[in-house]
Order: structure tokens, then C-alpha cells, then sequence
């Protein structure tokens, strides 16, 4: 017998975060990426807005309590229009 | 004369962004003929988002183009948003077409849906919900069809928010590829014949590709493009 229940495996850790951080209605994100390493969690991607930054360590640690969330996302930026293609 | 098509996707607006978006438009009546904007016009798909997406893209000098995306879709105020966006003058195709630039430009599209690619998806076989699944995107495909060919402007543009290939999603976990898109709707513009195709929907895959057929296709979510729209240059020729 195993101390660790078998749906805290890092697999699993990991599904579920993803999952909340699509569902959760403060985030709706589905483009972020959730790695699992240990009792640390790493979140990469793009939002839009600094805003949903703050949101998504808030609704990935309540999604793995007890694990520390490393927030690597960045924001988009947006440059200028640029230069038209010729098709 | 060419025709300059200013396109993007993925904008993702929410209440917050009211005011602040329509800056990022500035001037495109110098840079552009038309903007086409390629779905995920809201992040929640409610009512007060898609007021500010009518808002800031209200009034514009040039023909405005939308179709919605699947977030567009998540409060099921779809067809309540379309009308918002209707009633502020913008276009929005719903597997329909419109002709602007008197005449010259044809647009045909909607939100797509997915199902794979050629020889990695899913068919209509099995439970009510693979049939329903995949079913949704042949009709999808078909209405296209038939709105490319009612269309007798000298360029034509399909406007998608899901993916017609797998090149423009390159970037993007392939296990995920089902749900970006699928290749009917690539199908039925190789079939019908256009100049372009726009789509938005994958973050992370790449701006360039082509259909089997040889039409040209550009994925130009916000965060691929890393720019405000991108512009393609239609040449005098069409399809």
C-alpha cells in the first residue's frame, strides 16, 4: 500500500488543474500548458489581459492544494499592423 | 485593383476591454479594404461582452467581417450576440455569405467545427455522439458549399474560426488537433474554389499554410500574429 492515494499522481495533478483552468468561469483558458514536477506545478501560455495572470494561480492552487504554482505565463503582446502580403 | 484584407482572430474581449481595443484599429482605412475577424470575439460568450466587442468595432471606415468562435458559444447567447453585432453595422456570417466592396469581395464562413484531419479522425459511426459530433461539421461543410456558390464576386474569402489543416496548427500539441479542426472544411473550398481562407482557434500554431488544393490559408489568432491584424494582399486575378 502506497501512502499516496493514486489520483494524486502527478498525471493526474496535472488533468485536473488543466481542466479547472478551462471550466472555472474566472479563467475559461484552454491554451495553458500544466506540468507537474514534485509538489511544484508550472503553468505556461498566453493571456490577454495581466488580470487572468492573477486568476490562474488563484484557480490552479485551489485546484492542488498544498502544491506551489509557478507562474510562467505571459501576457500577448500586440505590435503594429506591419507589413501587407502580396498573395 | 487589389484588395486589401485586413484580418485577425482570437481577440477575446471582456468587459474590461471596453474602450480599449478600438485604438488598435486606428488608421486601418489606410492600410486596408475590408477587416475580417475570424471568431473568440469574447472570452465567456455573454451579452456584455460581445456589447463591448459591437462598441469598440462600431462606426468603422471599412466593411467589418465576423464570424463567432466556441468561446462565443459558451453562454449560449450566440445568436443574441450576432444581432448586437448586426445592429452596430458589422457583417456576421452564419454559414453564409456577403458580398462587399460592390461586389468584388465575396465572404463565405462561420465557426467551423472539428474532427481531425484526412486519415487521422473520427467518422460518423458509432454513439449518437460521435455521429452528432462529426455530423455537425459535415453540415458545417455543406452550408459552405452552398454559400461559395452563390457567390459571383471576382474574389472570394472563406472566414473560419476552426482550422481547414493541420499545417497552421503546427505549434499546437498534435493529440489536440480533433478538436482545432477539420479538413471538410478545407474540402469544400478546394471544391468550391477561393482566393483565401481565415481562420483563427489555434494560439499556438503558425500563420502559413495551404489546402491539398492549393488555396492559400493564414491562422491569424492574436497570438500567432503578435500583431494588431495581419494584411493579405489580394492580386488582380481570382480563383
Amino acid at each position: 500500500m502506497s501512502s499516496m492515494n493514486a489520483s494524486d499522481a502527478p498525471h493526474y495533478v496535472a488533468a485536473r488543474v488543466q481542466r479547472a483552468i478551462a471550466e472555472d468561469a474566472r479563467t475559461n483558458e484552454l491554451g495553458i500548458k500544466v506540468d507537474v514536477r514534485g509538489n511544484q506545478i508550472f503553468l505556461q501560455g498566453q493571456v490577454f489581459e495581466e488580470e487572468q495572470r492573477a486568476h490562474l494561480t488563484e484557480v490552479a492552487t485551489e485546484a492542488a492544494p498544498g502544491l506551489t504554482v509557478h507562474n510562467e505565463v505571459t501576457c500577448v503582446q500586440v505590435g503594429e499592423p506591419g507589413e501587407e502580403e502580396l498573395l | 485593383m487589389t484588395i486589401r484584407v485586413a484580418a485577425v482572430a482570437d481577440i477575446h474581449l471582456s468587459e474590461a476591454s471596453r474602450g480599449t481595443y478600438r485604438k488598435r484599429l486606428d488608421g486601418i482605412e489606410h492600410r486596408a479594404d475590408v477587416l475580417l475577424v475570424g471568431g473568440d470575439l469574447t472570452r465567456h460568450g455573454t451579452v456584455a461582452e460581445a456589447q463591448v466587442v459591437a462598441d469598440e468595432f462600431r462606426d468603422l471606415p471599412i466593411p467589418a467581417v465576423f464570424v463567432l468562435g466556441n468561446h462565443d458559444y459558451h453562454s449560449n447567447a450566440e445568436e443574441e450576440m450576432a444581432e448586437l453585432l448586426r445592429a452596430a453595422g458589422l457583417i456576421v456570417l452564419d454559414d453564409s455569405a456577403a458580398a462587399v466592396l460592390d461586389g468584388r469581395l465575396g465572404i463565405a464562413g462561420g465557426k467551423g467545427f472539428g474532427g481531425g484531419f484526412a486519415g487521422k479522425c473520427a467518422s460518423e459511426f458509432g454513439e449518437p455522439e460521435t455521429k452528432a459530433f462529426v455530423r455537425h461539421t459535415r453540415e458545417i461543410a455543406d452550408r459552405w458549399r452552398v454559400a461559395l456558390k452563390g457567390l459571383e464576386t471576382e474574389h472570394r474569402v472563406v472566414l473560419s474560426h476552426y482550422a481547414p489543416i493541420k499545417e497552421t496548427l503546427e505549434g499546437e500539441p498534435p493529440e489536440i488537433y480533433p478538436f482545432l479542426g477539420s479538413y471538410l472544411l478545407a474540402e469544400a473550398a478546394d471544391a468550391e474554389g477561393a482566393d483565401l481562407i481565415i481562420h483563427g482557434h489555434a494560439h499556438r500554431g503558425t500563420e502559413k499554410g495551404v489546402t491539398p488544393g492549393g488555396i492559400r490559408v493564414r491562422n491569424v489568432a492574436l497570438p500567432v500574429l503578435g500583431r494588431a491584424y495581419a494584411i493579405y494582399s489580394l492580386a488582380e486575378a481570382g480563383w
